[in-house]
Order: structure tokens, then C-alpha cells, then sequence
């Protein structure tokens, strides 16, 4: 029997913590009971071993290269306690300290979060995944170290736990094996956040010491500042794909459906995901559909960062959320549009409606809400003629955490979905209970190495089983189903879990947006608007 | 003598302590949001929806249920609805053992009404000719072997299961025994003195006679054992996490369930305002040394350094 993970072990434990070996995740149901049918977590080459620190469990999320000298490893220790302090510090820190010394200084340690992770259930209880376990990790450093309780007190206290290279490399790549659904937060009966914690490391990490997974950072945030998009999506480039995009649309419909770019004064200013311009253009296009379709006043900005709704920001680093928030309410304010409202992306819902509510000021503080209750207004109130017989397929509706558990939009889309969709069924547990995709904070386009693979084997392990529960009955590829995810990132995290286990070719599940099912259900439109042979 | 003194200081200590932790938490700057649904105030969403749900939000006047916010944030504390509802099993401990807590301070309370009434002449028995001092009397002893005796059941289960179950015992400390050691002392030798030296409670109401006259009251062994354990206890606990009774408070209402938007030219903006004006001191390349947290923002993060 294999010896308990402790957490002093974060610091003392030779070579890997642990190895996510199949057999030892929770099982899957049919048709994946048999773990030959089941994918692996892909071993690392020895030059990626040699190259990478993946003494956690054999994954490397953040790419974290090893020191070479003792120097370098002191070093870096000094880094994170240097920033240890400043993330307990009012000035530094005055966007989370409250919630983050709450929830340091408050856990029972009664463990009622554990069950709530699914990344913990699902990867079989490994212990280090356990949403106490890094919180704890963190809380027993401060005392031992910024407290500095002497050897007898630690010992007493439980915080006798080392502060090496080899604890802070773990706690960094451990920052990433959660996804800040949040569900421990609300399983939680004193309020304790071990998510916030996970958000907090993440910001020591990049603020203080240049850590982060490059697709958050450089790619993302830095990228979609210098470029304009975290695609890489310069507003050339934006121009072309708006081009074709309109092409595909009069193709579609016979008609002339020009996608307003910049339009002064406009009544909307949309703001969608990039992603959708590259990988989900039909998404784009359904958004033009029923809203020219439904006489809405709108408009997309081609200016620098403001075509795109992402803001990576909101995971890992607050000023790089305030910047990415600034120039999105500072093109709102240059189009003098009446208001921001963001597309289908449940991390910008979060970051836009939510999070950076709080740091955009002054004439920047331009109202900013979710395109779903308009959506909502549209089918409810008949506003384009709709006939739900073209959705007769069986339909599930997964739901994003940024929009539903931490945004508190819950029931517009369903109303639409019970409207147009006549075989409709509830994943369980679903609404502010649901299950995260797996591709949670950063996950869906973080690629490092091997980790794209434990995030669909592990991290979207429940998602995998809750979409098969839903459609259990409907197995048959000849049936088309559709998992519909209000959310680009959750979209790109589903679409890889459905090629991972061949269920769109296998098994005929399918994923795409909310504004797809009402384009689909349009009377105006011959035949089927979802592609079905796209995936 | 001493025990008098001894009470006084350590009244003094937790009071001090509970009002200072409580200033630590609520003096912390304002955060940026960070609620979690279902938000307990929102009007006619049981399901967890926000105002969020609505069109042009912004437009419409906010309405807030106070009363229902404070309706369920009475009901988790009183019965402890999460434990019920994830773990029956933990909450079959947990929830006698604060229970008894709380019992204990009902009962902390009746004693020193009683003790009061009885300062001035009256008589407070189940022999009593008044209602009302008969309840007095009937309520101290029903909420005090109530709360020794849930308090210890609960205090030992809490123990047993820390110290047997696998999750808990790798995240359990000796402080945390010593902790759970100390309650159960109290509740244990509450239950002995009462059994033994106070069946009425009458040396209870006693001692706090003359807490409040200045007079050392003749009370038994046990009792005092008791007392200077309980004051001891009391004059720790402030400094320890036991004290998540008071972050409970900010970690539902200015947390969990702060989903106060920022309006434009309203106070909260004048108060976000003068905290971007603050230094942001990080050390990551993308940071300007120096620089309030509003020239950060203005910045792309990189005018001079080369990206790693």
C-alpha cells in the first residue's frame, strides 16, 4: 500500500509526489468502463524531464525550468517571501486581503471541501489535490516563516514544514490543478475560499516572481495588450476574418448582413471572445443573425484589446486584469456607446461584469452586462419568428461557473433552451451546483508539455461523466446531440474532451453556443444552421 | 480573591481580543468582488440568479432582502445547514459540540440574571412563588446540563474523528487537540460540579454575586477548577481560529454575498479611487517600480524591459 502524501512531504519528498496513473482515477461509465478504452497522461521525453520541474506528479503546467546552482534555489525562495508579504500587505494587495486573510486565518480543517472538488474525487483522492491541502501548505509558511514562531511552536502549531525550492516549485505548478470553479467555497459552512487561495498564489507567482503558464501571460494578457488579442489577432486580421464571416453569412441567407465595426453612438458595444472569430466563426455569425434579425442597435470595436472579451487577468494577475478591463470601458467610452456587453465567454462575464466592476472609474465606468438576458428578451418576447422543431434533437446545457455559480446567471439561458429546445435535459448537478469543464482558469488553452492530457483525463474527468449521463439513453451516433456551453473557453475545453473519446464520431455528441440553438431554430434560415459534420 | 481578579482579566483579555480581531478584519480595504451564488439577498431567485440576470440592470432601482439574508445566516449558524446537508456525519458531531457552546452562553446568561434578581431580594428557585423567576430558575439548569452534556458528546466525537480519520488526522495539529482537550475539560468537569457541588446552580449565581459586589463567594473545588479553566480558555481563544464565529460575519456579508456594484460618482468609486492611487510595489517584470497602481493600469506593462 502506497504511504499517505503528508504535507511536510511538499518539501522532503524525493522525485515525484505522486503519478496519475489510470487505474487509480474514478471509474468512468459505459462505454468507457474498460481502462484500455480510456486515454492516458502522456509520460514526459527525457529532455522534457530534464528541462522541466514536474516533481508534483509528473505534469508540468507553468513550464517551470530547474536552478542549476544553490544560490539560484535561495533565490528563488527569497522571491516568495519577499512576495509572501506583499500579498499580506494593504497596499499591495488591498484588491483581495480581506477575503484572502478570512480564509487564512479562519479553516477548521474539517475537510466538508474535499467531496465538493471534482478534480480531487475524480483523480481518485489523490491528497495533494485536495483543496485544503496548498491552502494548508500556505497557511503553515506564513506562520513558520513571516511569523516566525520558533522551532517548539511550529511544532506545537503543525507549522514545522520546510521552505526550499522544492516546496515552492510544487506549490506553483499546484496552483494550477485548480480551476477556481469554487465549489469548495460554497461547500464550505464558515466561508472559507481554498479557490481564493489558488487565485493568491497565482498572483505571488506572477507578480512577484515572473511565474506564470506562458498561454495566461506572454500569449495571453501581454499579447492581447501589445497585439490586441490573445489569439494573436492584430485588427488587420480582424478585418479579414469579419470579412469572411460576412461572406459565410450571405452564403447562409441570400442577404446582405454587414457586422457594424466602430459605430459611433451605437446603443451596444458586443465584445466576444476572439477565439470565436478563429475557431467557432458560425458563432459569430448567429450573433449577427439575430441581432439584425431582432433590429438591435450594436457595434464591434476593431480597436487594440477591445475585439476581444478575454481577460486572462482575472486568473492570475490583478494589474494585468485592471489594464485589459481599462481598454475595454476606454473604447466603450471612445464609440460613446450606451453600453459594454459580453458575448458568450464566462471568464469575461466574470472579469467584466464582476471582478473589475471594482476597478474601472470615473468616465470608464461605463455599465457593462451579459448578452444572455437580451438574448433572453429576443426568443421570450417573439421578437424573430423561431420554430423549436428545428432543435428536436436531444439538447444538455453545461454550465460555465464564471457565468452561473460566480456571475449568478442562471435561468435566462435555460428559459431559452425550455423555450426552442424540445429535448431538453438537465446535466446533474447543474445551475450554481455544476461542474467546472475541466478547462476552468486558464486550463482550455494552457498546453505545456503534458497537460493538456491530465486535463482531460483528470480535470474534465466529471464534465466527461456528466455529459454522458445526460445522453445515456441517446447513445447511438446516428443521433445528433448537442452539449450546449454558453462559454469559448469551456467550447475549447469540451471540444477536446469529445476528441479525446471519440464521442462526436463514435457516439454523435456534439458542442456549440446558446446563440447557435436560437440561429438554428431561425424559420428564416433553410435547412440546419449548426454544422453538424464541424464537430 | 484571586479567582475575582483573575474573572476580571480575562473578560477584559476576549473582549479586547474579539474587538480587536474584529477591527482587524473590518478595517481591511475594500476588494474587488468576489461573491458567490446563491447570494442570500437577492429578491425572488431561490436558484441562486443575480441582478445580472436582468437588461440594462443599471436602470432599475437595487432591492435587497435583508431579512432573508439574515434569515438563512441565522439558520447555517443555529443548525449548521451545510454539515447537514455534505456530511451528516461530521455535522453529528460538530453540531452538538457548538451547540453546547452556545447553550453554554444562554446558560452564562440566565446565571447572571438570576443572579442579578437575586441581588435584589428575590428568590430564584423551582420553589419560587413567580413565574418568571421559576423560568429563570428552570432555564439555567435545562441550558447548562444541556450544554455539558451535548458539549461533551460532541466535543468527544470531534476528537475521536481527528484522531481516527485518515483525511483529518494529516491536517490536524497538536494544537488542535490541545484545543478540543481544553473544551472537553470544561463541559467535563461543568457536568462533575454540577452533579456534585451544584445541582440547583445556586453557587453559579453565587460566584457571580460576587463578581459583581466585589466578594469572593465560597464555591467547591470542581466549580473553581471549572471557572479559572473556562477563563483561561476564554482569554486564548481570541488569538486562536476558533475565533471563526466573527469571520463568519465578513466572510458571508462582505464577501459571499458583496455584490455591490460600483456606481458611477458613488462612494465606493470615490474609495477605490484613492486606493489605485496607492503604490503597487510587486517585482515582476511587468510592474514599474514605484508606480501607484492607477500608472500601472495606464501602462502596457513593458515600455522599457525586454519580456522573459
Amino acid at each position: 500500500m502506497k504511504r499517505r502524501i503528508t504535507l511536510k512531504d511538499i518539501g522532503k519528498l524525493e522525485g515525484q509526489m505522486i503519478d496519475n496513473q489510470k487505474a487509480g482515477l474514478s471509474a468512468l461509465p459505459a462505454p468507457f468502463e474498460n481502462l484500455d478504452d480510456q486515454p492516458d497522461i502522456k509520460e514526459l521525453t527525457a529532455s522534457q524531464k530534464a528541462k522541466f520541474d514536474i516533481s508534483l506528479d509528473g505534469v508540468s503546467a507553468i513550464g517551470l525550468v530547474k536552478p542549476q546552482t544553490r544560490e539560484e534555489e535561495d533565490e528563488f525562495v527569497k522571491k516568495f517571501l519577499s512576495g509572501l508579504k506583499k500579498l499580506l500587505s494593504k497596499e499591495n494587495n488591498w484588491t483581495f486581503l480581506q477575503p484572502l486573510m478570512l480564509s487564512l486565518e479562519n479553516c477548521a480543517k474539517c475537510q466538508n471541501c474535499s467531496d465538493a472538488c471534482p478534480i480531487y474525487t475524480e483523480s481518485g483522492r489523490q491528497e495533494i489535490y485536495r483543496p485544503t491541502y496548498r491552502a494548508e501548505v500556505l497557511r503553515r509558511i506564513i506562520r513558520k516563516y513571516l511569523r516566525k514562531e520558533g522551532k517548539l511552536l511550529s511544532k506545537f502549531t503543525g507549522s514545522d514544514i520546510d521552505l526550499n525550492y522544492k516546496t515552492i516549485a510544487r506549490l506553483a505548478e499546484l496552483s494550477y490543478r485548480c480551476t477556481i470553479c469554487r465549489r469548495c467555497a460554497q461547500s464550505c459552512p464558515i466561508g472559507v475560499d481554498n479557490g481564493l487561495i489558488t487565485h493568491e498564489l497565482r498572483k505571488l507567482f506572477s507578480q512577484e516572481m515572473g511565474i506564470a503558464p506562458k498561454e495566461l501571460h506572454q500569449l495571453g494578457t501581454v499579447q492581447q495588450l501589445k497585439v490586441g488579442s490573445s489569439t494573436g489577432t492584430s485588427p488587420k486580421a480582424l478585418a479579414s476574418f469579419i470579412a469572411f464571416i460576412e461572406g459565410e453569412l450571405e452564403e447562409l441567407t441570400g442577404k446582405t448582413i454587414k457586422l457594424p465595426v466602430d459605430k459611433e453612438g451605437a446603443d451596444i458595444l458586443l465584445l466576444h471572445n476572439a477565439g470565436e472569430f478563429i475557431s467557432w466563426p458560425e458563432h459569430v455569425e448567429a450573433f449577427a443573425l439575430v441581432f439584425d434579425a431582432a433590429g438591435i442597435d450594436w457595434t464591434l470595436s476593431s480597436k487594440l484589446v477591445a475585439y476581444d472579451s478575454v481577460n486572462y487577468g482575472v486568473w492570475y494577475d490583478d494589474v494585468q486584469l485592471a489594464r485589459i478591463a481599462t481598454r475595454h470601458a476606454q473604447a466603450a467610452r471612445d464609440l460613446k456607446v450606451k453600453r459594454m456587453m459580453v458575448g458568450e465567454c464566462g471568464h469575461a462575464h466574470k472579469a467584466m461584469l464582476v471582478v473589475s466592476d471594482r476597478v474601472v472609474t470615473g468616465d470608464l465606468n461605463i455599465p457593462r452586462e451579459s448578452a444572455i438576458p437580451l438574448l433572453e428578451d429576443i426568443v421570450l418576447n417573439d421578437r424573430i419568428k423561431l420554430d423549436p422543431r428545428k432543435n428536436s434533437f436531444p439538447v444538455t446545457l453545461h454550465d460555465p461557473c464564471n457565468l452561473v455559480r460566480l456571475s449568478g446567471i442562471v435561468e435566462p439561458q435555460r428559459r431559452i433552451i425550455r423555450k426552442l429546445c424540445p429535448d431538453f435535459r438537465e446535466m446533474e448537478p447543474h445551475g450554481v451546483d455544476n461542474y467546472c469543464c475541466g478547462g476552468g482558469s486558464g486550463f482550455a488553452i494552457m498546453d505545456n508539455a503534458n497537460f493538456a492530457d491530465w486535463r482531460d483525463v483528470v480535470a474534465s474527468r466529471m464534465k466527461l461523466k456528466q455529459i454522458l449521463g445526460a445522453f445515456k439513453d441517446v447513445m447511438s451516433p446516428e443521433v445528433h446531440k448537442y452539449v450546449c456551453a454558453p462559454c469559448s473557453n469551456c467550447k475549447g475545453a469540451i471540444r477536446d474532451l469529445l476528441a479525446r473519446y471519440e464521442l462526436t464520431e463514435k457516439h454523435g455528441i456534439h458542442y456549440g453556443g446558446l446563440v447557435d440553438l436560437i440561429a438554428n431554430a431561425m424559420v428564416d434560415i433553410k435547412g440546419q444552421f449548426i454544422r453538424w459534420d464541424e464537430g | 480573591m484571586w479567582l475575582l481578579l483573575l474573572t476580571y482579566a480575562c473578560l477584559l483579555i476576549v473582549t479586547a481580543g474579539i474587538s480587536w480581531r474584529t477591527y482587524k478584519y473590518a478595517s481591511l480595504p475594500v476588494h474587488l468582488r468576489w461573491e458567490l451564488y446563491p447570494v442570500a439577498h437577492e429578491i425572488g431567485r431561490p436558484y441562486g440568479g443575480s441582478y445580472l440576470e436582468e437588461q440594462e440592470w443599471w436602470h432599475r432601482p437595487r432591492k435587497i432582502n435583508l431579512l432573508g439574508e439574515s434569515s438563512v445566516f441565522l439558520r447555517e449558524i443555529i443548525f449548521f445547514r451545510e454539515y447537514f446537508h455534505s456530511n451528516r456525519r461530521f455535522w453529528s458531531f460538530v453540531y452538538p459540540f457548538h451547540l453546547g457552546l452556545f447553550l453554554l452562553a444562554v446558560w452564562v446568561v440566565t446565571v447572571l440574571t438570576g443572579s442579578i434578581l437575586t441581588l435584589n431580594g428575590m428568590s430564584v428557585s423551582a420553589a419560587s412563588p413567580d413565574f418568571w423567576l421559576q423560568l429563570i430558575y428552570f432555564l439555567t439548569l435545562v441550558s447548562g446540563v444541556a450544554a455539558f452534556i451535548l458539549g461533551l458528546f460532541g466535543t468527544i466525537g470531534l476528537l475521536v474523528k481527528r484522531s481516527f480519520d485518515k483525511d483529518l488526522r494529516n491536517y490536524t495539529a497538536p494544537i488542535d487537540y490541545f484545543n478540543l482537550t481544553s473544551i472537553l475539560l470544561i463541559f467535563l468537569t461543568g457536568l462533575l460540579f454540577w452533579i456534585i457541588e451544584d445541582p440547583s446552580f445556586g453557587a453559579a449565581r453565587s460566584f457571580i454575586q460576587g463578581l459583581i459586589t466585589f466578594n469572593s463567594p465560597a464555591i467547591g473545588p470542581l466549580m473553581t477548577v471549572n471557572i479559572v479553566l473556562s477563563l483561561l480558555f476564554l482569554a486564548y481563544m481570541p488569538f486562536t481560529r476558533m475565533v471563526h464565529y466573527v469571520a463568519k460575519y465578513f466572510t458571508y456579508h462582505k464577501v459571499r454575498w458583496d455584490d455591490e456594484p460600483n456606481k458611477p460618482g458613488g462612494g465606493l468609486e470615490k474609495k477605490l479611487q484613492a486606493q489605485l492611487g496607492q503604490p503597487a510595489n510587486w517585482s515582476a517584470p511587468h510592474f514599474q517600480a514605484g508606480q501607484s497602481w492607477s500608472e500601472q493600469v495606464r501602462s502596457d506593462g513593458f515600455p522599457d524591459k525586454a519580456e522573459k
